[in-house]
């Protein structure tokens, strides 16, 4: 038997005459099996948050002057920073492959008379939005546009 | 006649007058090679030990009585081969569900869920039969199909790592209901039951871990229905808001 569940999941609201056994988690729960990507995705919240934190440096970097944005900048070379931009971008690429798996199903067959486009479509423009806005970005960055 | 195969069955059992915590027994029963995980309970329950206890009906994939976890997975059992497994085979009842006795779980708190989602046809006004039948178009049905054939098997309540950890959580067969009748084309009732899916414990506590439709047997897709639910509940409400007394006709 697995570890026990919250003793309340699925109680009735009047108990029964029967004296019960505790629910059981899932026995796979969270570390094995399917489980093991959906708990995956939601430690990359962590990620997200380590990430959050980076950014609210940089704006403040930015802000006080051109020796603290180099020194930000010299950071940013260094090999831990480097490893962790990398995981970032896993995650993320992770993150988003989810959700698009799982967005065009989440669509309502019908918002008043206007239907949503087929699920492949749906599939087809999130994913060229995503290439689209990492080029322009890609593009911005490295000066191509906006120089 | 060749002698029949062996397999060993480890089962989870508990007896309320006597036992504090379920434990498991063993049984090694001969089997043939197209029974299903249910034909052996049955063999064990007939030959082996009659205090065995557990739910079926149909033997069909019909009546969703006869859900258990099958070496850890939420599966009717009528349904699955024994071939598929190996030569143990783990049966414990349904997880996130109080056990009544062996494989047999409590059922009260499902269907208090089940009835909070109102999920029978909502109309302002009853038609006279005069009037006629509510006529339905193909393409009207097909919107809501999908979900009209769940069978109320709770194995996606087992999967859940949702309904484990909120017992407030109302949990995917039910929404799936509901969200059922609020695309009916003959239901007025969607209104009423997106102000509910804007309360607690329903659709928005849901994290999409889409467990309910990997292990639905009759490919309902619980999670589609459940976040298709947020959707119109936020539709719902924004429309609330911007049209003239509330967006009521």
């Amino acid at each position: 038997m697995s570890r026990p569940a919250n003793p309340n999941a699925m109680q009735p609201e009047r108990p029964g005459r029967t004296r019960t056994a505790p629910p059981q988690l899932p026995p796979k729960f969270p570390f094995s099996g399917r489980y093991r990507a959906y708990t995956l995705f939601d430690w990359t919240g962590l990620i997200y948050l380590l990430l959050g934190f980076l950014a609210l440096r940089v704006v403040w970097a930015l802000g006080s002057g051109e020796p603290a944005w180099n020194h930000v900048i010299r950071d940013f070379e260094h090999p831990l920073y480097i490893a962790f931009h990398v995981l970032s971008l896993a995650s993320l690429i992770f993150a988003g492959v989810r959700f698009f798996r799982f967005f065009p199903k989440s669509q309502l067959p019908r918002v008043g008379p206007v239907k949503p486009p087929p699920q492949p479509v749906i599939l087809a423009g999130l994913y060229a939005a995503w290439i689209g806005v990492t080029v322009v970005f890609s593009l911005v960055l490295t000066g191509v546009l906006f120089q | 006649m060749s002698e029949r195969p062996k397999k060993k069955f480890i089962v989870t059992r508990f007896d309320p007058d006597t036992d504090d915590v379920p434990r498991t027994q063993e049984y090694e029963i001969p089997v043939e090679k197209d029974w299903k995980v249910l034909d052996a309970l049955n063999f064990i329950k007939d030959e082996v030990d009659g205090t065995l206890s557990h739910r079926w009906s149909c033997r069909m994939a019909v009546c969703g009585s006869c859900g258990m976890m099958v070496d850890g997975e939420p599966k009717l059992t009528c349904k699955e081969p024994l071939s598929s497994y190996g030569d143990t085979v783990e049966v414990a009842p349904l997880s996130n569900f109080p056990v009544i006795r062996d494989l047999v779980v409590e059922l009260e708190g499902f269907m208090d869920k089940f009835k909070s989602v109102k999920p029978w046809i909502v109309r302002a006004k009853r038609l006279a039969v005069e009037e006629g039948p509510m006529r339905q178009s193909p393409e009207e049905l097909e919107e809501f199909k999908q979900f009209s054939m769940c069978i109320n098997c709770m194995l996606c309540y087992a999967a859940c790592p949702v309904v484990a950890n909120e017992p407030d959580f109302i949990g995917p067969a039910a929404i799936a209901l509901g969200h059922r009748y609020s695309l009916d084309s003959r239901d007025e009732g969607a209104a009423e039951r997106n102000e509910i899916f804007r309360g607690e414990g329903t659709v928005f506590s849901c994290s999409f871990a889409n467990e309910c439709s990997e292990v639905c047997p009759k490919h309902v897709d619980p999670a589609a229905a459940v976040n298709q639910a947020k959707f119109a509940a936020v539709i719902d409400w924004a429309t609330g808001l911007v049209l003239p007394r509330g967006g009521e006709r």
